[in-house]
């Protein structure tokens, strides 16, 4: 019988790109797993009740980055449409575009550093809403650059007409402008949540240890060295993007076929 | 008269791209407008639109200086060479857009949109996406689109120009048909000399953006300038050469 290669490296791969994920949710469900044992002593859901009825706050963190990151992405997404439309009309757009990508020359951390100034001044450090206004700083840029390519002659033609048809500025956006950026509102939100979902380095800084995200609370029982936490926090950071992203593929990349 | 316009011009930076802009029309009728690219035809039309504000003149409709409306109080439809069909809706609700607009109970709505997609012949097409569409079918749902919504003038930029002759054709007499039955007054600009003679009550030529509206298609034939006598020749010379051939066999 011939061997079917592509079958065979097909399998490799697939087995190779969820090994992870699966080991990862066997660490969370284990305890007492030493070397050599090929299988924990335990498997069960003891170290989800106790992590989750504890004072770790890991709940509480969930759904604390879960608020911060609809915050980011919601905010981000509708400001970044709306004001990459006026950038688009501004006759120095070209310049304007350029600004949009300064906050990713430098590291998260060095912007954070450059922003603690202001948010200290502001009264922004160590509370949820100076960590949604520094991912924001993040997010928006971002939104603005993806829908850049979205304004074009076309879509100022669309305006042009539904203006002569009797429309205003409300019923242009509602009727048609809405309608038209559908699918890329739902994507840029998916990836500004994304970004805001797993952001490190400038959530550490502003939040000074206050803010605790998921992201955060990962890193902490990985400095702790406590591998079931560290994979069952891992379980619950990556679940909405898993739910997303299978959002994404049911309804966005569907429509867009 | 209906449409006045009065000394318009208007710039763009320091290129003066409509100059001195006179010109009035008649309710009900058809001014085609003749000029090569960058004339300023279409400036020309997106001013008296309200979509560009002109430097200086005066735009009356109907008795009504509208120089300084706002395009979507002007009840003035501008169409484009291209459909512009909205792709998220069908040809029903592309032809209905005005209508919902202006706030039109439902019922009317229906009626109406029923009645125009009998009068462009579109009935199995109703309920179609735009990219379902022929050109000419598309061209006819954005023709219904702007009538149905009883416009005062209709400006049209070409709007057969991405069409095959063909089909070009068969909308020029649908939009002569549709211009009478729905009393439509409109300006008409089109590149194609044969074009502007069919469809236009009355003609202009535009030219460095100053536009000359011959008083009838005389005039309009015996002026040099706007090419009908090169045109005219040409057909000629070729006919002569045809039947010189023809005789030689």
């Amino acid at each position: 019988m011939r061997l079917n290669w592509k079958t065979f490296v097909l399998s490799f791969l697939v087995i190779l790109v969820l090994f992870p994920f699966i080991y990862m949710v066997l660490l969370s469900l284990a305890t007492d797993w030493r070397f050599p044992d090929l299988m924990p002593n335990y498997i069960g859901l003891k170290n989800w009740k106790t992590i989750l009825n504890s004072e770790t706050g890991l709940l509480e963190s969930f759904f604390q980055s879960l608020f911060i990151s609809l915050s980011v992405g919601i905010v981000s997404t509708f400001s970044g449409f709306f004001i990459s439309r006026s950038v688009y009309y501004h006759p120095k757009r070209k310049y304007l575009n350029l600004l949009t990508y300064f906050p990713y020359i430098l590291a998260p951390v060095v912007f954070a550093a450059c922003l603690s100034f202001f948010f200290i001044k502001m009264g922004l450090f160590g509370n949820i809403g100076g960590v949604i206004i520094a991912q924001f700083l993040i997010g928006f840029p971002y939104a603005m650059i993806f829908f850049s390519s979205f304004w074009n002659k076309k879509i100022r033609h669309y305006e042009d007409l539904v203006a002569t048809l009797g429309g205003n500025r409300r019923q242009t956006f509602i009727k048609v402008l809405l309608p038209l950026a559908k699918s890329m509102l739902l994507i840029c939100f998916f990836q500004t949540f994304l970004i805001s979902w797993f952001e490190y380095g400038l959530t550490s800084i502003i939040g000074i240890g206050k803010v605790q995200t998921l992201t955060i609370k990962v890193f902490l029982f990985i400095k702790e060295s406590n591998n079931y936490y560290g994979a069952l926090s891992c379980c619950l950071l990556i679940f909405p993007p898993v739910v997303l992203l299978y959002l994404n593929k049911r309804y966005v990349f569907k429509n867009l076929v | 008269m209906f449409l006045e316009v009065e000394r318009v011009f208007k710039s763009f930076q320091k290129e003066k791209v409509v100059k001195d802009l006179n010109f009035s029309l008649d309710p009900q009728h058809t001014l085609s407008i003749l000029g090569k690219s960058g004339c300023g035809k279409t400036t020309m039309l997106k001013t008296i639109s309200g979509l560009v504000k002109p430097d200086s003149g005066r735009i009356m409709l109907n008795g009504e200086d509208i120089t300084m409306q706002k395009p979507e109080k002007r009840n003035i439809v501008y169409l484009y060479q291209e459909d512009l069909l909205f792709p998220h809706l069908n040809a029903f609700e592309n032809i209905a857009f005005g209508l919902r607009l202006k706030k039109i109970s439902e019922s009317e709505i229906k009626i109406r949109v029923n009645n125009m997609i009998h009068s462009l012949e579109l009935e199995k097409q109703a309920l179609k996406m735009p990219n379902q569409l022929s050109g000419g079918q598309r061209q006819r749902v954005s023709f219904g689109r702007a009538i149905i919504t009883n416009p005062s003038l209709l400006l049209l930029d070409e709007p057969f120009g991405s069409l095959d002759s063909g089909t070009r054709q068969r909308m020029q007499v649908l939009f002569k048909k549709l211009s009478a039955e729905f009393k439509i007054t409109s300006l008409f600009v089109t590149h194609d000399l044969k074009e502007a003679v069919l469809m236009g009550d009355q003609i202009g030529y535009m030219r460095e953006g100053m536009l000359k509206v011959y008083k009838n298609k005389t005039d309009f034939v015996n002026d040099p300038e706007t090419g009908v006598q090169n045109e005219i020749e040409f057909w000629d010379n070729l006919k002569i050469r045809t039947g010189t051939e023809m005789s030689g066999l």
